[in-house]
């Protein structure tokens, strides 16, 4: 293996070798690396290209944090993740990964270009230069920035893997399994608490498994959790969020890792509801600001121990450190003393712990104190740094290949923030610590504060004698902002971290400035002269890392994505070849074509079939509501525009159902079986809203009534049978019930037997027709369908569907809710005036009825149309006008609401919504079409057909 | 009632079997919505006893709300519908099917999508509950056997959604 490998003091020691292609080229690593590891072994630093610059870069970090190695995997199959990190991505054998926002590769990419001019492309740039002109910003503009300036491609193909999600309780939720989160979940283990200890790495053990001393603690740790039957013990497991009440969002990765992942899900989602969440997130590391920090070969010291001890992988062979801070050096020390070449340590402290010094006299290290990094050479890789003393003075040069930073630590307060926990600045931390919690919840270890990382100084931009105009000294990695930027922003004149975040965009995007908050704040508040506290920080929000859209959908996809609701009679349609149609969440048949039949001709048969023999249609959707108790009659009363209480049993009457403001919300046809019980109907798509409004009411208005509403929408299938010849299809099969005219009238309801089934049957009509509507348990729905559907082929019975259905209500003149209403209408404006009781005392909407407004004239009134020319169908939402030459724009004075062909009439027909309608009868309108031609047509009633209703009482 | 035959269900009538936990169509059952403000009356009218707290169940009765249970009898069974009195009888029979949940499992395959905590969840409780975006009465039979009751038309959705994460379970 390579010479960046290192053969002892690593946990990898004589793990498998594992082949994986990274933008192409093979390599081989070892199991149990990530995709950065197991290429820095292969002794490739330069692993992107910068968001806006599309400067080379390398790793900063070693997990979360990681701003810089972007990566895409391809697992094939159209299984494309764009931006995973490579600190992130474990390495398997055949694993596909690639660089991004680079063109034509990663080492000669074009788009560098922006890094010569970037001096043109200060922050605010784009909103400033491409203001104008405006027209140009969607076509030019923006695709154009977008292509240059943007992280990986969108996957491009439906997403083939399947995601799995659960809910899940626990006494303790711990969140991080570093030494802090293992003690916690020992604690809490020994009281037979459920415990959950979730980490988001391959590896339980978080800075632990950087740290050889702990490793003999680490596994006896684990390997007593995982005897305790009360602890659950998730890997993998990102929480990325936290919600109230404790209820935390985490996705388990399930087979991202694997060569070959099966059937199985890829990844599960768990919404943990937590007694108590223990965070032990950690600390991340601090970069220093100073110019070149974003070589490749520049990084985090902390990252490079890791890569060390966990990973076996030396960072380079000359390495130097820039620090203000103790940690630096101790991980320096790791490196030296696994053999690994020191350049220099630089500190720009004057002074530090003499402890520190000794120890790097005792490895022979230099030191230079007082000092800075001022400059780095090298493109792709670093080659050498420039130091100065903190006054400028003493310049000079050094050769070498990696450059550690060490500029403290920040504890990781994430999902505190999320939980809306309270903050408070540390001067020692240079950060802000956990203070007053919201939820019940505690932070344990680094990201409580509560652990020593030595001390160190926190300083916005280290010292340098250049030009400051010049420099390009990097804050946010993966937005590209210079301290520059900062400075910047506050010379235009922002003061608040929020308007210098979206200024400069610090801190913005999927890493929401994990390794650039605190720095971007401390160059802040040193421009300002104000202390850090002063300049604000901005909230962290869900989620702590980029998660897929699969995982947060879990089972929701496909089938699942939501329930199809079918009626019991829907089996057959299919199998009838029936075109469907959804109406809320039902799937209704809205057509039955035959061979070569179009929707428009298997309609027009099936009106005909309806007008002159007889036809079925699955009714089932309908809302029903059973109203049972001695106040149902007065509760109806009080609840539709029409009077209820001396409805007789047996008997139907049309309701129309108004909110508080006086528009129809609502209508069906209902039944009293029984003085203290009544079966109404709603509209399909209506049904759940009226229940939630009738109940509403009654409690909170009327709760001293006796009446309860029990949702009967499901318990019946509702055949309806309308035609001339209905009566003598259902005849011979039912029984208890006299069908004839006299003894059953229409708008009545009988209760026998259909085909042996208990039925309450309706004598009801949405035609015109005679019409039975039959009510059975929906069990046997599709048993009773198929009988009379039997008894029916010597009549010529047709199904028919929702299509026919319009067409044929509409030449009654009879509204759709929704359709020929839109929430502004009253019943006046409907017509509908007679299902307005005058006499009642009141009802839901009864006040607002006399509001002036709605009595006043000129108000949109439904009226009906006769096109001039009868085979014109007007298309439904047309808008109407009264002087087709008028200026444009015009007055606009109605819409068209419902428009058909009628075959039974042999032309079309319209009903529309037109300003003062009820006094325009016989006026010609104009109705203009969007092919430029204006239609006309006359405002006739809306009633086209058998108005005298001699055919109802047939 | 006609004959059981003619029937037809919104789901397979095969159970589905996965390692710890079967999913199957229950038997059909009477089931009546009962109303009422004062538990006695009610329990006088239908000649049942009428089970307290919420949540508690007595003899196929489950208490689902302070003024509202759920009774579910063997098909066929009858109980009077109190004509006049201050209470409401309503026969749902048909409006719900019953999934049955067995198995070491099934706790784990309601919890993909119930948020409730089912391990705190005593043997002969029932809540009225969810499954993601479906509304579900819940019923514990036994340490290791659930009733799901579940409106009709939503029976295929949850059908396939216990089944999917039937065959997730690890």
């Amino acid at each position: 293996m390579s010479a960046h490998r290192i053969a002892n003091a690593c946990r990898l020691n004589g793990a498998a070798t594992v082949n994986f292609t990274f933008d192409g080229k093979p390599y081989q690593g070892k199991a149990g690396d990530s995709l950065a590891s197991a290429l820095l072994a292969n002794g490739v630093v330069l692993m992107g290209r910068s968001f806006k610059y599309h400067r080379p870069r390398g790793l900063l970090g070693a997990g979360a944090e990681e701003p810089n190695a972007l990566v895409s995997v391809d697992r094939g199959g159209g299984r494309f993740t764009p931006n995973l990190r490579a600190t992130a991505v474990e390495i398997h054998e055949g694993l596909d990964a690639r660089s991004q926002n680079r063109w034509p590769s990663l080492e000669t990419d074009f788009g560098s270009i922006n890094d010569r001019l970037g001096r043109f492309f200060p922050a605010g740039f784009y909103n400033k230069t491409f203001m104008w002109p405006r027209s140009f910003w969607e076509k030019l503009y923006e695709p154009s920035i977008r292509r240059m300036a943007g992280l990986g491609d969108a996957p491009s193909d439906p997403d083939p893997d399947v995601y799995d999600a659960t809910y899940a309780h626990c006494d303790v939720l711990i969140v991080g399994a570093g030494p802090a989160g293992i003690d916690a979940a020992l604690a809490a283990s020994a009281s037979k608490k459920k415990v959950f200890l979730i980490d988001e790495q391959d590896e339980l053990g978080g800075g632990a498994l950087a740290d050889p001393a702990l490793w003999g603690w680490l596994a006896e740790s684990l390997k007593d959790l995982a005897r305790l039957p009360n602890v659950t013990l998730l890997p993998r497991t990102t929480a990325f969020g936290y919600y109230h009440d404790n209820f935390i969002g985490a996705v388990e990765r399930l087979t991202d890792h694997l060569p070959d992942p099966g059937h199985q899900a890829r990844e599960k989602l768990w919404r943990i509801r937590a007694g108590e969440v223990v965070l032990a997130q950690g600390a991340i590391e601090r970069p220093l600001v100073f110019e070149g920090n974003d070589v490749p070969g520049v990084m985090l010291a902390g990252a490079a121990r890791t890569y060390l001890h966990r990973f076996g992988v030396a960072v380079g062979s000359r390495v130097a450190l820039m620090a203000t801070h103790d940690s630096g050096w101790k991980d320096l020390f790791a490196l030296a003393r696994a053999g690994v070449g020191v350049a220099v340590i630089v500190d720009l402290r004057e002074s530090v712990d003499p402890a520190l010094l000794a120890e790097a006299a005792e490895l022979g290290l230099r030191v230079e104190l007082g000092s800075a990094v001022i400059g780095v050479s090298g493109r792709l890789a670093v080659t050498g740094i420039e130091i100065a003393r903190a006054d400028g003075s003493g310049r000079h040069k050094l050769a070498c290949d990696a450059v550690l930073m060490a500029g403290g630590w920040t504890p990781s307060v994430h999902l505190w923030s999320h939980s809306l926990g309270k903050l408070e600045w540390s001067e020692e931390w240079g950060a802000y610590l956990p203070g007053k919690a919201n939820e019940n919840v505690r932070c344990v270890g680094a990201c409580g504060g509560n652990w020593s990382f030595g001390s160190g100084v926190h300083v916005g931009q280290l010292p340098t004698p250049k030009n400051p105009a010049l420099l390009k000294a990097f804050v946010d990695f993966q937005n590209d902002v210079t301290a520059k930027d900062i400075a910047l922003a506050i010379r235009e004149g922002m003061k608040s971290v929020e308007h210098i975040k979206r200024y400069t965009t610090n801190g913005m995007a999927t890493d929401q400035g994990k390794t650039s908050n605190l720095n971007a704040l401390q160059l802040a508040s040193s421009a300002l002269d104000r202390p850090v506290q002063a300049i604000g920080l901005t909230t962290f929000r869900p989620p702590y890392t980029p998660q897929t859209f699969g995982a947060l959908a879990g089972h929701a996809k496909d089938a699942l994505f939501q329930p199809t609701r079918k009626s019991p009679i829907d089996s057959w349609a299919e199998a009838q070849g029936a075109v469907f149609e959804p109406v809320a969440q039902w799937r209704r048949a809205r057509y039955f074509p035959r061979t070569g039949e179009d929707m428009h001709a298997a309609v027009n048969r099936e009106c005909l079939a309806v007008r002159e023999g007889v036809g079925i249609f699955d009714a089932s959707t309908l809302g029903k509501i059973e109203v049972v108790g001695p106040d149902a009659a007065e509760f109806l009363n009080r609840m539709y525009t029409n009077p209820w209480k001396q409805l007789e049993p047996g008997r139907c009457r049309y309701g129309l159902l108004l909110r508080e403001d006086g528009f129809i919300t609502d209508d069906g046809v209902s039944a009293r079986m029984a003085p203290d019980r009544f079966h109404l109907t709603t509209t399909t798509g209506g049904a759940a809203r009226v229940l939630n409004m009738m109940e509403d009411y009654l409690q909170t208005e009327w709760p001293d009534l006796n009446v309860w509403l029990t949702s009967t929408t499901e318990q019946y299938a509702v055949i309806a049978l309308q035609g001339p010849k209905t009566r003598e299809v259902i005849a011979p099969l039912v029984e208890g019930i006299d069908l004839s005219s006299d003894a059953f009238p229409h708008m009545a309801v009988r209760e026998g037997t259909i085909c042996g089934v208990p039925t309450r049957l309706f004598r009801v009509s949405f035609t015109g027709e005679l019409g039975f509507e039959i009510n059975v348990p929906a069990a046997y729905g599709l048993h009773v369908w198929k009988q009379v559907w039997e008894a029916g082929q010597a009549h010529g019975i047709t199904p028919y569907g929702t299509e026919t259905m319009h067409v044929l209500r509409a030449e009654k003149g009879f509204i759709i809710v929704g359709q020929d209403t839109d929430g502004t209408v009253t019943p006046y404006d409907a017509g509908l005036d007679w299902a307005v009781g005058k006499k009642k005392p009141d009802f839901v909407g009864k006040r607002s009825l006399a509001r002036p407004d709605i009595v006043a004239s000129g108000r949109k009134q439904l009226v009906g149309l006769l096109t001039d020319d009868p085979n014109e169908v007007l298309i439904e939402g047309a808008q109407i006008v009264a002087d087709p030459k008028q200026a444009i724009p015009m007055t606009m004075i109605g819409h068209v609401t419902s428009s058909y062909w009628s075959a039974t009439l042999g032309r079309s027909i319209a009903m529309a919504l037109v300003a003062g309608g009820f006094d325009r009868m016989g006026e010609t309108l104009h109705i203009p079409s969007a092919s430029g031609k204006t239609h006309t047509a006359k405002v006739v009633k809306p009633m086209f057909y058998d108005a005298e209703g001699s055919r109802l009482n047939g | 009632m006609a004959d059981a035959a003619v029937r037809t269900a919104p789901v397979p009538a095969e159970a589905a079997e996965f390692p710890g936990v079967s999913i199957a169509l229950g038997a059909p059952l009477a089931r009546w919505s009962l109303r009422a403000r004062d538990p006695k009356a009610l329990a006088k009218a239908i000649g049942h006893k009428v089970p307290g707290t919420i949540g508690e169940t007595l003899g196929g009765m489950a208490c689902l709300g302070p003024d509202e249970w759920l009774l579910r009898l063997p098909e066929g069974a009858s109980i009077p519908l109190g004509e006049g009195l201050p209470l409401s009888v309503v026969d749902i029979s048909e409006r719900a099917v019953t999934l049955v949940l067995d198995g070491d499992r099934a706790i784990d395959a309601l919890s993909a999508g119930c948020p409730r905590d089912l391990s705190k969840f005593p043997v002969g409780y029932a809540t009225r509950t969810i499954f993601e975006t479906v509304e579900i009465v819940l019923i514990r039979e036994s340490e290791t056997r659930w009733s799901v009751d579940v409106w009709r038309s939503f029976a295929p959705y949850l059908w396939t959604a216990l089944t999917t994460a039937a065959s997730h379970l690890r």
